[in-house]
């Protein structure tokens, strides 16, 4: 439970006799990090340049939908093709530069963007903190995680100048579906991009046995399992997802690359394999993946629901359990990203009553969110409203995914814009106001600045009112028919098409205010207490100055 | 928890714990590359995906045969544009009698002027009617060579178990496709 | 801090992938010969079509509008079996099927979603006014509450249930397999077309490309749907539509008929379809298969049968019971090995000629 009687200053100090303080020196300390706080740093950083590159991409996608007609694919791809020594580019490679884009898109929001910032960033950061440890079980191997996904990141980007396939770049859309992704798409982008998945799968799956060990063995006396905050409990169910998924994600692009480059054939029918198996092998991992980058959002929704309401969270076993069950569940429910497959009659009955099941324990999250705030005396500052924005945004995004769960009603919407909808529902205003709502929360903590509360609720206002607008719309499309991944629509989708690149702008504009008040905090703000929040705060880490020092809990705290 | 713990013992125990979570994650990698083979032989079991199943004459029983139940059989052949040949079925659809052994000819011809050899992937449809259709000979199971301008008849075998008709799945079935594939054979190539 | 052992495993894991890469550069350095075989020589290349289309098929005996002797394309009925302008619910449906999950959506789920989203909002917006700090200065300690835990579990798992069994029913209905004597069509999706061959009808294949946009808007049909050769079927007779891929995977998907299969290279898949109106129904390629993804409509046109047996004549094709075959001995018993169509049609020998097969022939 996270009722802790400290007072801000209890632990923070008492190791300064040996140097709690001492830094090492600029290189050693940002490149050679062991600390997790610094290596927390690392990841909030690499995530938010990674979300400024993917949403920036996203940019040029929505500009092009604006209007019906091929506007300025092709000229960029020009662009594009000069910048890798190749001359003007022709329409089908414009076309291929399309599924370049959707792919870093949906492969930089996921990999290096989302479970970067929320496992890698505020994971680092408050696991350690939040359950009185002085660090992570591996320092070491936690550095490695970084460097790992930076140069995976690398790789990804350099991958788009290279052939792959009618122009330069992956166009093969996140999934990386076989065969288009084997032998429909020669050149090595693909074998650069799936070489990339490995690095980032390879790195989060160190820093998933880091979490479980630190989580499992570093707690402070008197941390039970039972007492440890939500967020813990969130990363701990995520960090077994990982452990449980990546490895199947390593070996299915594995045996895409035997495929590619060794002749192999597990997905190429000519020689007895099956397309469809790939598919089943993805979405084994890429279903916990979803949950992956929501759960640890879940944890942190708890603590700021908690923290503003001054009240502690209602039905904490509940809500502890209901990760867990989300979790287990989530391993079982793959196919339903393949109604269309061909899949026979029982099967798609299972996969359609065992999706909506999981509806039952977000439920449970999200009526128990209520019921903490329900009773409590509670302050709008910036991270609550964006805890509150995350309430609804991802209720509309559970329903339409009730909708989806539908094997039958699949059949119209899959690979529609209504899954884009859903999909950006429950993710891009889910797992980003999550993360923005971290961001707020902890921002005084790690930075020991506070935040400017009047640019903070700006940026909540104009993205909420941008991503509505922006994705919205998307819904209608989607039951209207129109396809993913398509640069050009027939006419009839014109009209949603460009309010959803209007609302993009305006998204866009609330990002610009979430940067400019980033700098003008860190070069303005005011000093952040231990514990800006008050009582409502009762975790760890605000027992600690802001920053915390450089080692904390070199005596651990007990924990009552 | 409880209790203060020497660095020491943490140590260990986060070793043991680092090393048993390595261990997981290692061996779900395995089970990816060993779902490829079970997820063949699922389908082999379960006729999942209108996998059909395979069998010996001998291995099967015949006295079953019901005069006058009958089902349509199609016949769907189709090859990669890579492959030089006409393939096709000798007729489209048959009658077949439930329970006994029916025989359909499919043709195929090399149309180019060298010697040219194909494998054939198949399956049913619908899917859940895979499970009930049972090849008991079949050009699929071996690869084809055929020399320039050849052209050869190549039989199927085929029994559809009676059970098919009390199968509340596929008793509604009244037409089952069998389809082939033929695919040039990749000499780099070998079964995953 | 140190572990030795676990960081070996640790680097062993970040290693592993990191093998399988280094390996991989040599290789796939020449991209065309670490190319797979399959995809040498896909498909008679269209050469440069810079605005979008493909000319797979040589247009011969067939008019501007796309007719041939006794058959006139239908002109497509706005806002019927196509997407409207600023239209937000699912298109008119023309299927049995189409209509019963129209119907689960509208009258079901649709309101559930908005009745549930309403209440979240409801209660957020009770607990904003209610419970704001100025409104309420004193925290309860409430922390637990069993019955209405209880409640919020078991009323959704209900819900659920309520969902579930009209959805199953659904399912059910859209697998019930087709009928002995359904018409048959198998499409095929190519990079980047589609082919549809008429198994009961002489085992003919139509190409079906994209209209280019000045062509689309010169027969009144909507650019991006429109297709040159249509897959015609009768209507209100059951169908059995199968798909299957020669390249990559595409998807079949007709969204006013509520359907869609995928079209998987290796294997066939099946679904019955009976569509209720002679009409024209637009769809679009709904997997991924590459650069021209967004530009392989699908275009239906259901006749009423006599009208479709009349087209299958001017495709060169045969319906069952023509000519002096049996029903399960049907004309393809003749020319076994030649293509299966009269060849002394020249649509047929046309079609034949835009078929892939023929043209990789020349390539080899």
């Amino acid at each position: 439970m996270t009722t802790i009687a400290a007072t801000p200053g209890d632990f923070s100090h008492e190791g300064d006799h040996h140097d709690a303080d001492h830094k090492p020196s600029f290189f050693a300390r940002w490149f050679m990090s062991t600390n997790h706080k610094d290596i927390g740093t690392l990841y909030l950083i690499f995530a938010i340049m990674a979300g400024v590159i993917g949403g920036a991409i996203s940019g040029l996608m929505r500009a092009e939908l604006a209007e019906p007609g091929i506007q300025y694919l092709q000229t960029w791809a020009t662009w594009h093709n000069s910048m890798a020594g190749q001359g003007a580019a022709s329409l089908d490679e414009a076309y291929h530069m399309w599924n370049v884009l959707i792919t870093a898109h949906g492969l930089i929001m996921v990999f290096f963007m989302v479970m970067p910032a929320m496992i890698g960033g505020f994971g680092n950061w408050f696991i350690p903190l939040m359950i009185g440890a002085p660090d992570m079980a591996f320092p070491r191997m936690n550095n490695v995680s970084f460097w790992l996904t930076a140069v995976a990141f690398v790789m990804l980007l350099g991958s788009s100048f290279v052939p792959g396939g009618t122009g330069l770049g992956a166009g093969t859309g996140w999934t990386v579906y076989a065969p288009l992704s084997t032998s429909g798409s020669i050149g090595p982008a693909v074998d650069m991009a799936i070489f990339s998945l490995h690095l980032a799968g390879a790195a989060s799956i160190l820093g998933a046995i880091n979490f479980i060990a630190t989580i499992l063995n570093m707690r402070a006396p008197g941390m039970t399992l039972h007492k440890m905050p939500l967020f813990v409990w969130s990363v701990l169910v995520t960090a077994f997802l990982l452990l449980l998924a990546l490895p199947v994600l390593a070996a299915a692009i594995t045996m895409l690359l035997v495929d590619r480059n060794f002749g192999g054939a597990f997905f190429d029918a000519a020689a007895g394999g099956d397309p469809v198996l790939y598919q089943h092998l993805f979405w084994f991992f890429g279903h916990p993946e979803v949950y992956i980058m929501i759960l640890p959002g879940f944890g942190m929704i708890s603590q700021i629901v908690a923290t503003f309401s001054r009240k502690p969270v209602f039905g904490y076993l509940g809500m502890a359990y209901a990760m867990v069950m989300i979790g287990v569940i989530g391993f079982v429910v793959w196919a339903h990203h393949m109604f269309t497959t061909g899949l026979s009659v029982n099967v798609k009955m299972y996969f359609t009553a065992a999706t909506m099941v999981i509806a039952v324990p977000t439920g449970i999250k999200i009526f128990s969110w209520i019921a903490t705030m329900w009773g409590g005396s509670i302050s709008f500052k910036t991270p609550m409203l964006w805890a509150l924005g995350f309430i609804f945004m991802f209720t509309v995004g559970g329903v339409t995914g009730v909708v989806l769960a539908n094997g039958g009603i699949d059949d119209a919407l899959h690979d529609t814009y209504y899954v884009v909808a859903h999909f950006h529902y429950v993710l891009s205003l889910g797992a980003v106001f999550s993360l923005f709502a971290g961001f707020y929360y902890w921002f005084p903590k790690m930075s020991g600045k506070m935040y400017n509360e009047f640019l903070g609720k700006l940026h909540f206002w104009v993205f909420f009112l941008g991503v509505n607008v922006l994705f919205f719309p998307m819904h209608f499309l989607g039951q209207s028919g129109m396809p993913r991944r398509i640069p050009d629509y027939p006419a009839a989708f014109a009209y949603f098409n460009q309010i959803a690149s209007f609302g993009y702008v305006i998204m866009a504009a609330g990002v610009a205010i979430f940067l400019i008040n980033i700098i003008y905090s860190l070069a303005a703000g005011r000093r952040a207490e231990g514990n800006p929040w008050g009582e409502g705060a009762t975790t760890l880490e605000w027992t600690l100055t802001s920053p915390p020092p450089f080692h904390q809990f070199e005596t651990l705290p007990h924990i009552k | 928890m409880g209790g203060v713990q020497p660095d020491k013992q943490r140590e260990r125990r986060n070793k043991r714990v680092g090393i048993v979570m390595g261990g997981v994650a290692l061996g779900m990698v395995g089970m990816g590359f060993a779902s490829a083979p079970l997820y063949r032989l699922f389908c082999q079991v379960t006729g999942l995906n209108g996998t059909v199943s395979r069998a010996e004459a001998s291995e099967l029983d015949f006295s079953q045969a019901v005069k006058g139940q009958t089902i349509q059989v199609r016949f769907d052949a189709n090859h990669r544009d890579d492959l030089p040949w006409d393939f096709k079925p000798e007729q489209t659809t048959d009658t077949a009698t439930v329970g006994a052994r029916d025989l359909a000819i499919f043709i195929a011809k090399n149309k180019s002027n060298r010697p040219v050899t194909g494998t054939a992937t198949y399956n049913v449809t619908p899917a859940q009617a895979g499970k009930y259709f049972t090849k008991i000979q079949c050009f699929c199971f071996t690869q084809q060579t055929l020399q320039p301008g050849e052209q050869v008849r190549m039989p199927v075998i085929f029994y559809i178990d009676p059970k098919i008709a009390t199968d509340p799945d596929t008793q509604s079935v009244e037409e089952i496709t069998l389809s082939y594939t033929f695919y040039p054979v990749d000499p780099d190539k070998q079964g995953g | 801090m140190k572990s030795p052992k676990t960081l070996l495993i640790a680097f062993a894991l970040a290693l592993m992938p990191a093998a399988a890469g280094a390996t991989v550069s040599p290789a796939s350095a020449v991209p065309a010969e670490a190319a797979p075989k399959e995809t040498a020589a896909p498909l008679p290349q269209p050469g440069e079509a810079t605005d979008g289309s493909i000319a797979t098929q040589p247009a011969a005996a067939v008019s501007d509008d796309g007719s041939l002797p006794g058959y006139t394309p239908m002109k497509p009925t706005a806002g019927i079996g196509m997407p409207q302008a600023e239209e937000v619910n699912f298109q008119e449906q023309f299927s049995e099927n189409g209509k019963y999950a129209k119907n689960i959506n509208s009258y079901i789920l649709l309101p559930l979603c908005i009745v549930i989203s309403l209440v979240v909002l409801a209660l957020l917006f009770w607990v904003i006014v209610r419970f704001r700090r100025s409104a309420n200065a004193e925290p309860s300690r409430t922390t637990h509450n069993t019955a209405i835990e209880v409640i919020w579990t078991l009323v959704p798992a209900l819900i659920l249930v309520g969902i579930a069994i009209p959805s199953i029913d659904l399912l059910a209905k859209q697998y019930d397999p087709a009928p002995a004597g359904a018409v048959t069509i198998k499409a095929t999706g190519y990079q980047w077309y589609w082919g549809y061959s008429y198994p009961d009808n002489g085992g003919f294949e139509v190409i079906s490309n994209m209209l280019p946009e000045d062509e689309a808007v010169a027969r009144g049909e909507p650019y991006m749907l429109a297709a040159d050769n249509r897959m015609v079927v009768p209507a209100g007779v059951p169908l059995r539509i199968q798909t299957t891929g020669a390249d990559v995977i595409h998807s079949f998907a007709v969204p006013s008929l509520w359907f869609k299969l995928d079209a998987v290279p290796g294997r066939l898949n099946e679904k019955e379809l009976t569509i209720t109106k002679p009409g024209v129904y637009y769809g679009q390629c709904s997997e991924l298969c590459g650069a021209r993804h967004g530009f392989m409509p699908i275009t239906v046109e259901a006749l009423p049968p006599a009208q479709f047996a009349a087209w299958v004549r001017a495709q060169g094709g045969t319906m069952p019971g023509d000519e002096e075959a049996a029903p399960d001995a049907p004309a393809t018993d003749a020319v076994p090995a030649e293509g299966g169509v009269s060849t002394s049609n020249p649509a047929a020998l046309q079609q034949e000629a835009g078929q892939p097969g023929a043209a990789t022939d020349v390539a080899e």
